[in-house]
């Protein structure tokens, strides 16, 4: 561990999918950041200093945060923005905590889908000489990476099959009575209609605290960060092999070293990673350690990463099971959260100690994050 | 002796412009990074971080455009994130970059960016799409009429004449003609200033930044890295940020939250970072501040905001000549935001001035003996306010 103060998240409250129609963004934000206060036991009077991520073209407002400043709480209070992910905000409010100079942040992501089209959106990410005119939107790079996928794996697409299955069963037993239910997605070859999920607003709110402040107010469901890495490929697609994921691997190499993780299967109780495509999740395994490409075709079919499984991956259903498109990291950060807190509700895996939370965002997950969290707190000489 | 201190080691900033025709976005960013590489006399590989430095997509005109600057900032598989605080980012990406270095994640960070603001169109287009679609978007706001009514109210408060609007402009004018990298650099006069065409009364054109082309990066690090590697550095020693209420509504009328003449959450932050620097009394502790000012008349509630006086004896004090390089406390010595803005980076370069003041190699603009520095940064729509102070 290498921070000077352990981090710990105290409150969570994730809101995957939002029936919008009577509550504007701002109210929802309000509701889902009072959510994870009174999940911490806290008021907005604790809280020391705020991180947001939002997303300007998906909000449609030139810097985003301004608006979110007053239902997060953040009048006259230290609010910063990272509108590269959802997850880096969580990244921040951790390492501001770690510090020492603030007792606690809370942390505050959504994903709204007003926009006229949100592939548009997208697009606008591209850079306007060489990839927007393709047209790329996520889809289209979440397609090529298939492609490439399947051009290196023989049989990978029944095996993409098989994870998607899985986590649309994980998604019917944590979320049995959904506030919607979300619509498949179009089809972008080779992903089939109903290979990805459409998009659907959502809001996610944490609270992080020092050691101190926890031990100060008696809280006792923690998820300790035992490990952080992140990491960034480039963003020009020809630059990259799509087939590979080495950001990924740079930052669970970071995450494994600080937490001390050598071997995640047997180190690791449970996972969440960001399956925007069934493919992308193949990848995350093989990133972060848990299952080469080799052994991909039989650790799932011996449901290794399924629920009664050796570790059990996307409990909450995951992105198959709900895509607030710019949120969706931060939710796999919560999720996991929750589950070492044992607060992770239909979806709780018995005996969580250790969890394993992977991000990914952009076009074809260039940018990468893979948090550890434990139940203990690290003993320090 | 604690090894806690985070350094400032490396400082790039472009000779801003108003175009750059002959360099991409991601090219400008490049370049500040290899001044600030070449000034740290550090390798890529020493680079553990970047945090990146954007404000609004749209100036760019492409959406996440900090994605492109991968590259640029040498981050391939590194730990890289972005900061977005409006006009306030880049002293905001500054304090993330210690976030990461204070908490023992890295040894060394870089954070830089840049902008092409006179590129992009038109700024204020842009800038308006910062404020409500449904109330305010319509009126049409931007950010210098917004400033506008700032000035205004500081009129209505505490005197301000435009006159001393313009004194502000004569000022940081003569001291931009002394730095080779402000954008502009012809001195004018109070009759100059006073004929220029208005923008948004009481606001003229020469009481405006100009909009500017050019990049920035820093390279921090930790005081145990500096030690080992025997390194030069200039150290932040107090940062914080504040906020005020996103509605303007809410900083006018009979009851405001916050008066709008004034800059209550630029001193809030003040009165933190100052708390961590141990900084008791500002107008005798500190030697030179870069305070970010778009429009000359917000130089005033910047320079009461950072706790050298009262709020609006500022007026006084500048004529006496208390602000100018030479005098006893120089207030934006490089000429400020006011002769340049290139928006991503402006706020980091008011900290990057700062650090070069108390490391005494800003050169023909160096403040005499500048050993304790102040920084700000102001973004949204006079909302997020960053602050730093820095030490030799």
């Amino acid at each position: 561990m290498a921070y000077k103060i352990q981090p710990g998240v105290i409150g969570c409250a994730i809101r995957p999918a939002i029936a919008a129609q009577d509550r504007s963004l701002e109210e929802i934000i309000y509701d889902t950041t009072q959510q994870a206060l009174d999940d911490a036991g806290l008021t907005i009077e604790d809280i020391d200093g705020i991180i947001v991520g939002s997303n300007d073209q998906l909000d449609g407002r030139a810097i985003s945060v301004m608006m979110a400043s007053g239902p997060v709480g953040g009048v006259d209070r230290d609010i910063l923005s990272t509108p590269s992910g959802s997850e880096h905000a969580f990244i921040l409010g951790a390492l501001r905590v770690a510090t020492g100079q603030f007792q606690t942040q809370l942390v505050v992501s959504w994903s709204p889908t007003e926009a006229s089209s949100i592939g548009e959106a997208e697009r606008l990410g591209a850079d306007p000489y060489f990839h927007r005119a393709l047209p790329l939107d996520e889809l289209s790079a979440h397609a090529l990476q298939a492609t490439a996928l399947e051009q290196r794996v023989p049989g990978v697409r029944e095996v993409a099959a098989s994870v998607l299955a899985k986590n649309r069963r994980h998604g019917a037993l944590a979320y049995p009575d959904p506030p919607l239910h979300p619509k498949p997605g179009p089809a972008r070859w080779p992903l089939a209609a109903g290979t990805t999920t459409s998009p659907v607003t959502g809001c996610v709110a944490m609270v992080l605290a020092t050691a101190d402040f926890i031990a100060e107010r008696g809280l006792v469901d923690v998820a300790w960060i035992r490990g952080m890495g992140w990491a960034t490929e480039p963003s020009f697609l020809g630059d990259r092999d799509l087939s590979t994921a080495p950001a990924l691997a740079a930052a669970a190499q970071q995450a494994y070293k600080e937490a001390g993780i050598t071997d995640p299967m047997m180190q690791l109780d449970v996972a969440e990673v960001t399956d925007a495509t069934p493919y992308a999740e193949l990848l995350a395994y093989e990133a972060l350690g848990l299952c080469g490409r080799e052994d991909w075709a039989a650790r799932v079919g011996d449901g290794t990463f399924a629920l009664g499984g050796r570790l059990p991956v996307n409990l909450s259903g995951g992105v198959q099971t709900f895509n607030p498109v710019f949120c969706t990291g931060l939710i796999r950060v919560a999720e996991i959260a929750n589950q070492v807190r044992g607060h992770a509700g239909a979806h709780q895996h018995r005996n969580t100690r250790n969890g394993l939370a992977q991000a990914g965002s952009g076009f074809a997950m260039q940018y990468q994050a893979a948090i550890v969290f434990g139940r203990e707190r690290e003993k320090r000489a | 002796m604690s090894n806690d201190r985070v350094g400032i080691i490396g400082i790039g900033q472009s000779a801003f412009q108003a175009r750059r025709d002959d360099a991409s976005y991601p090219d400008l960013v490049r370049e500040a990074v290899v001044l600030a590489m070449n000034d740290a006399a550090l390798e890529f590989d020493d680079i553990e971080a970047v945090v990146y430095s954007l404000s609004p997509d749209a100036m760019v005109g492409i959406g996440n455009a900090e994605r492109l600057g991968v590259d640029a900032v040498g981050a391939r598989n590194k730990r890289f994130l972005r900061i977005n605080t409006g006009g306030a980012t880049g002293i905001s990406s500054v304090a993330a970059a210690y976030y990461h270095i204070a908490s023992g994640a890295c040894d060394v960070v870089l954070t830089a960016g840049a902008d092409k603001v006179g590129e992009c169109g038109d700024s204020q287009t842009v800038l308006n799409k910062i404020w409500d679609p449904t109330y305010e978007r319509q009126l049409p706001l931007g950010t210098i009429n917004m400033l506008g009514m700032s000035a205004i109210r500081y009129m209505h408060a505490y005197g301000l004449t435009e006159e001393d609007m313009a004194l502000v402009t004569v000022k940081n004018r003569r001291q931009a003609a002394l730095n080779p990298n402000a954008h502009l650099r012809r001195i004018v006069t109070v009759d100059d200033v006073l004929a220029s065409r208005c923008i948004a009364w009481p606001i003229k054109l020469l009481d405006s930044c100009p909009q500017s082309s050019g990049g920035g990066a820093m390279v921090l690090a930790s005081e145990r890295f500096i030690k080992e590697r025997k390194l030069e550095a200039v150290w932040i020693t107090g940062l914080a940020h504040c906020s005020e209420s996103y509605w303007l509504g809410d900083r006018m009328g009979k009851n405001p939250a916050a008066d709008h003449a004034d800059a209550f959450a630029l001193g809030r932050s003040f009165q933190r970072a100052y708390k961590m620097a141990g900084i008791t009394n500002p107008y005798e502790q500190v030697h030179v501040a870069e305070l970010y000012a778009p429009f000359s008349n917000t130089e005033y509630h910047a320079i009461d905001a950072a706790g050298f006086c009262k709020p609006g004896e500022s007026i006084g004090m500048l004529r006496e000549g208390q602000f100018e390089l030479g005098g006893k406390l120089p207030v934006n010595p490089s000429g400020g935001t006011l002769c340049t803005n290139a928006i991503a980076v402006t706020a980091m370069i008011r900290v990057a001035e700062i650090a070069l003041q108390v490391w005494g190699r800003a050169g023909a603009h160096q403040a005499k003996g500048a050993r304790v520095g102040i920084a700000s940064g102001n973004g949204g729509d006079h909302q997020f306010f960053g602050t730093m102070v820095i030490e030799a």
